[in-house]
């Protein structure tokens, strides 16, 4: 589903990713982490040409993103849900519009998408705020309703960055929850994430990212000791 | 996609420029009245033409040459006068004007000066011969003579030779109508640059909804379909607002005139513009607003 060869990055020269080499198999769920600064937002947002590669290939389902024509940008995005480390939420749209206009781009009759967006919502528990704009909800609330419109158009991909930052523990145990059901159907799903208990109790895949290098499992010495620290778990190196 | 998916495309697709119209209607409606207040002035300059036109046009309906007559005219005297006429071979039919048919006429082609025609203490028409010129006798050499000749008639008060003024005022409904076309052209270049900036400003206000709605994936005409159908839509309703301005301002013209029986506004305000005149308003504020669109939604504005 996501192929990366010897992908290099670099922001105005300077170098983010070296040499990122990695597959993750259809209907796999993977967890990326790494130090802050490290890379991971750049390398998700490669997957939906937000970011295009200095050098190397990326191929999600087939399709060498890199160099795919701008026209056929949208629709590889329809067929991902992407949930943003900074949520993306439309500040004029409330709750349920935020949810539910992504379903209007792919031709769902209004019916249909009111009844989707309702179920979705109610998966992240914010069915209750349907009308609250974004700025009446806090930090944790926008981040499911982020999660929200994610989900709603069922994708083949789901890429998620940080889905769980400004989450409470009953909160993102929930969320993985209803990742891993949504993985349970079919959907492959990408995780960046900071939270080591939170990769280590679920017991999934991990990649690392390391000095620009992408590095199969849990690797914590590359991690900043804070982090490191946290930990009470003996440590998954490969899971 | 599907039919009936581009069928609801294009449903959402108006959704999303009312909604948009709506959340900045202030914009929209400083612009809308602008695109109108340009037509306006369009609309001014087809009125003017259309009410000189129709002058020139109830007066080439009578007849080139009106000799009119003295009150106290014999039959003999006409007969005469019918004969010189026929036999001067530059007049192809005569015709007598009672002063009763010269007032009906006059009321059918000036309806707004009934009622001031109807204060009058007596029939002001006096009764005249109308001569109906061949073709070839209008611009001829012997049309001055045959003239002198009619004016030397005892029965003959005056004598009205009308092709020189219709002439002339031919040209200068030539010139308003081009004036007009030439001036609407300015003002609705203007409009759609008006319209393109006010895009372009609402583009760059909400840059940041626009980037989410890419990161999304949403198509690339539901993002910019909405404007270019927002800019057509203020176009069109400022194209009907115009109207409706033109509209009240020449009924407002009628009443004025019928209240103080102003005779020579009467003469000039009769019609409204035609039919073609008024689509070519609407039209303008629909092309005004494709073209503003379209402009303003350029990748340049879109982008950064
Ligand atoms: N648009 C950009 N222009 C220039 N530099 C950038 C840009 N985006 C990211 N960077 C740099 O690239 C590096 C990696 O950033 P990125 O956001 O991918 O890190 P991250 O691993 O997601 O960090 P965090 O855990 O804090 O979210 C950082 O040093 C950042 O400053
Ligand atoms: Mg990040």
């Amino acid at each position: 589903m996501i192929e990366f060869y010897s992908v290099a990055k670099e922001y105005h020269g300077r170098r983010v990713l070296k040499d990122v080499t990695f597959q993750v198999g259809r209907g796999e769920f993977v967890f990326l982490t790494g130090p802050s600064g490290a890379g991971k937002s750049t390398l998700l947002k490669m997957l939906f040409r937000a970011e295009r590669p200095t050098s190397g290939q990326i191929l999600v389902n087939g399709m060498n993103v890199g160099i795919m024509p701008h026209g056929r940008v949208p629709e590889l995005r329809r067929s991902m849900g992407i949930v943003f480390q900074d949520y993306k939420l439309l500040p004029t749209r409330n709750v349920f519009e935020n949810v539910s206009f992504v379903l209007k781009f792919l031709g769902v009759p209004m019916s249909e998408r009111k009844r989707r967006a309702y179920q979705t919502l109610r998966l992240v528990e914010l069915h209750h705020r349907l009308s609250a704009l974004p700025e009446e909800l806090s930090g944790g609330e926008q981040q499911r309703v982020a999660l929200a419109r994610a989900l709603v158009n069922d994708p083949e991909l789901l890429i998620a960055d940080e889905p769980t930052g400004n989450l409470d523990h009953r909160l993102a145990n929930e969320v993985m929850k209803l990742f891993a059901q949504i993985n349970v159907r079919g959907t492959t799903v990408l995780v960046a994430s900071h939270d080591m208990d939170l990769i280590r109790s679920s017991g999934r895949r991990c990649f690392t990212l390391d000095r620009g290098r992408v590095l199969e499992g849990l690797v914590e010495a590359a991690l900043p000791p804070q982090a490191q620290g946290k930990r009470d778990l003996p440590v998954h190196e490969e899971l | 996609m599907s039919a009936p998916a581009q069928g609801f495309m294009v449903v959402s697709l108006l959704d999303e420029a009312i909604s948009g119209l709506w959340r900045a209607r202030r914009m929209t409606a400083l612009s809308i009245l602008l695109i109108s207040f340009s037509l306006f002035l369009v609309g001014v300059f087809f009125l003017v033409a259309e009410n000189l036109r129709s002058v020139t046009e109830t007066v080439r309906e009578e007849t080139a040459v009106t000799v009119f007559l003295k009150a106290d005219v014999t039959e003999a005297e006409r007969a005469a006068l019918e004969k010189l006429a026929l036999e001067s071979r530059l007049v192809a039919a005569t015709r007598f004007v009672t002063p009763e048919t010269a007032r009906e006429r006059f009321l059918t082609s000036w309806k707004s000066l009934a009622t001031a025609s109807a204060t009058l203490p007596r029939n002001p028409f006096p009764a005249s011969l109308e001569l109906d010129l061949l073709p070839d006798a209008v611009g001829s050499r012997a049309i001055s003579g045959f003239l002198d000749n009619l004016r030397a008639q005892r029965c003959a008060e005056d004598v009205q030779f009308d092709v020189e003024w219709i002439r002339r005022l031919r040209g200068v409904v030539a010139v308003v109508r081009a004036g007009g076309i030439g001036v609407g052209l300015l003002l609705a270049l203007g409009a759609a640059f008006t319209i393109a900036n006010v895009v372009r400003l609402t583009i760059l206000l909400h840059r940041d909804e626009i980037e989410i709605l890419r990161l999304v994936g949403a198509p690339e005409v539901l993002i910019r379909g909405p404007f270019v159908l927002g800019a057509v839509l203020q176009g069109l309703l400022g194209g009907l607002l115009a109207l409706g301005f033109l509209w009240a301002a020449f009924e407002g013209l009628l009443r004025y005139v019928a209240a103080t029986q102003n005779v020579l506004l009467g003469v000039f305000v009769v019609r409204f513009v035609a039919p073609e005149a008024m689509a070519v308003l609407v039209g303008g504020g629909v092309l005004a607003g494709l073209l503003g669109g379209a402009f303003g939604v350029r990748r340049k504005n879109l982008e950064g």
